[in-house]
């Protein structure tokens, strides 16, 4: 199986949620392929919203850093994890500005699904993910209900499925290992 | 400074968000003098006002357009800014976010944060004006934008007014909050004949690249992927 892991930490040195994905990817690397990307480490630009994925270059953002080798692994995977420390409440902003760049995977064209309207593919296959997170002090359970409820949403609109939802404060590595590679 | 407002596009002063701020500001200077400060997060030049802003003002108003179900990323570090220790705050926070999907459901999942986010911040919450169906505007022809920018226009000055956004205006802008029945088969029925694609079209015919609107140029062969 081809896991991709985006890990948007942020901090400055080497922390325990860095430590742990690290640990998860050794171990997922013992049957699997995995390619691993530290977002803060990568020339990772903002979104610009000018659509030329969309309707200049079809498929490919014009910006030139390291997003693309990202999204290229995400879109040929068979699972991703979305990985990151909350910060005020939410993922962090490396891992959202990366996540804003997935625009260019789907197409601009709109279809009805659930009622709803939403994007077309642009690719056959759209990878199913998990989401593993870092709690903050004052993390309660409302705060994960709404960072869970937003990846759901995000599912829809990718194509693909939320397949689970993890805190490292509670979710051994070995846990993940089985889950991940359930799917 | 009574109010300021911060534009969290990427686009600046040619997103839709602008022009919708614009459309606020008109009906708010309809009742109030008081000049209102607007900040562009993309500003490279100008970086460190929205923070600056942030710290004057009474009453800060943000607005942005919903990126992949959330806010973009340059407002996300901008909410990260804001949470460190030792920043000063105003009083009360709103928010008003955008989107190019015509139902307002698409954006209430990050209204919930930004409520969260405000009860955080220890801060009064304005409430979240969210409205649907804004991409496109600016090349649609003024009879399909009035009704918008007149509601846009009497959110500012019910605003200058009472210093709250008017719960008639937003109820009405939420609107649709999904699309109904009748909607979905007109959509379904328009889909048919390409109309519903017209915006993206012009567009990728404009620019040549018609015949490639489907490429997908990130796919890799299954073993060249491992």
């Amino acid at each position: 199986m081809n896991i991709t892991i985006l890990n948007g930490d942020m901090s400055a040195t080497e922390s325990d949620f860095s430590a742990y994905i690290e640990r998860l990817t050794g171990k997922l690397r013992e049957k699997h392929q995995v390619k691993l990307f530290p977002l803060n480490q990568m020339n990772i630009q903002h979104c610009s919203g000018c659509w030329n994925c969309w309707w200049k270059t079809p498929g490919k953002c014009q910006t030139n850093d390291d997003a693309e080798s990202v999204l290229r692994s995400v879109i040929n995977a068979d699972f991703v994890i979305f990985a990151s420390p909350l910060m005020a409440g939410f993922i962090s902003s490396r891992l959202k500005r990366m996540t804003d760049r997935f625009v260019a995977l789907l197409h601009p064209y709109i279809e009805m699904r659930n009622g709803e309207s939403h994007h077309i593919k642009r690719y056959p296959h759209y990878p199913d993910f998990g989401v593993i997170l870092d709690k903050e002090a004052d993390t309660d359970e409302e705060d994960l209900e709404i960072v869970r409820d937003i990846y759901d949403r995000f599912a829809l609109n990718f194509h693909a499925e939320q397949k689970y939802f993890k805190c490292i404060d509670n979710s051994k590595v070995e846990e993940v290992v089985n889950e991940t590679c359930h799917y | 400074m009574k109010l300021a407002i911060i534009n969290g596009s990427p686009r600046r002063k040619k997103s839709n968000s602008s022009i919708l701020t614009d459309h606020f500001l008109r009906g708010y200077y309809q009742a109030c003098t008081d000049e209102v400060p607007v900040h562009y997060l993309a500003s490279q030049k100008r970086k460190g006002e929205g923070m600056w802003l942030f710290e004057q003002a009474e009453t800060v108003i943000i607005i942005f357009p919903l990126y992949t179900d959330s806010m973009p990323g340059m407002v996300k570090e901008f909410f990260e800014e804001i949470s460190k220790p030792g920043v000063i705050l105003p009083q009360r926070i709103g928010f008003i976010v955008q989107s190019g999907f015509p139902e307002a459901i698409h954006s209430v999942f990050v209204e919930r944060y930004l409520a969260k986010l405000v009860k955080r911040l220890k801060r009064e919450y304005l409430g979240t004006v969210i409205k649907g169906g804004v991409e496109g505007i600016q090349i649609m022809p003024p009879g399909m934008t009035r009704k918008l920018f007149s509601r846009f226009e009497e959110l500012g000055r019910y605003f200058a007014e009472h210093g709250t956004y008017s719960p008639a205006v937003v109820q009405a802008l939420r609107k649709p909050y999904t699309l109904s029945v009748t909607r979905r088969f007109l959509f379904n029925l328009f889909k048919l004949t390409g109309l519903t694609n017209f915006y993206w079209n012009t567009h990728l015919k404009k620019n040549g690249a018609w015949q490639h609107r489907f490429d997908r140029p990130l796919e890799m062969a299954i073993a060249e992927s491992r």
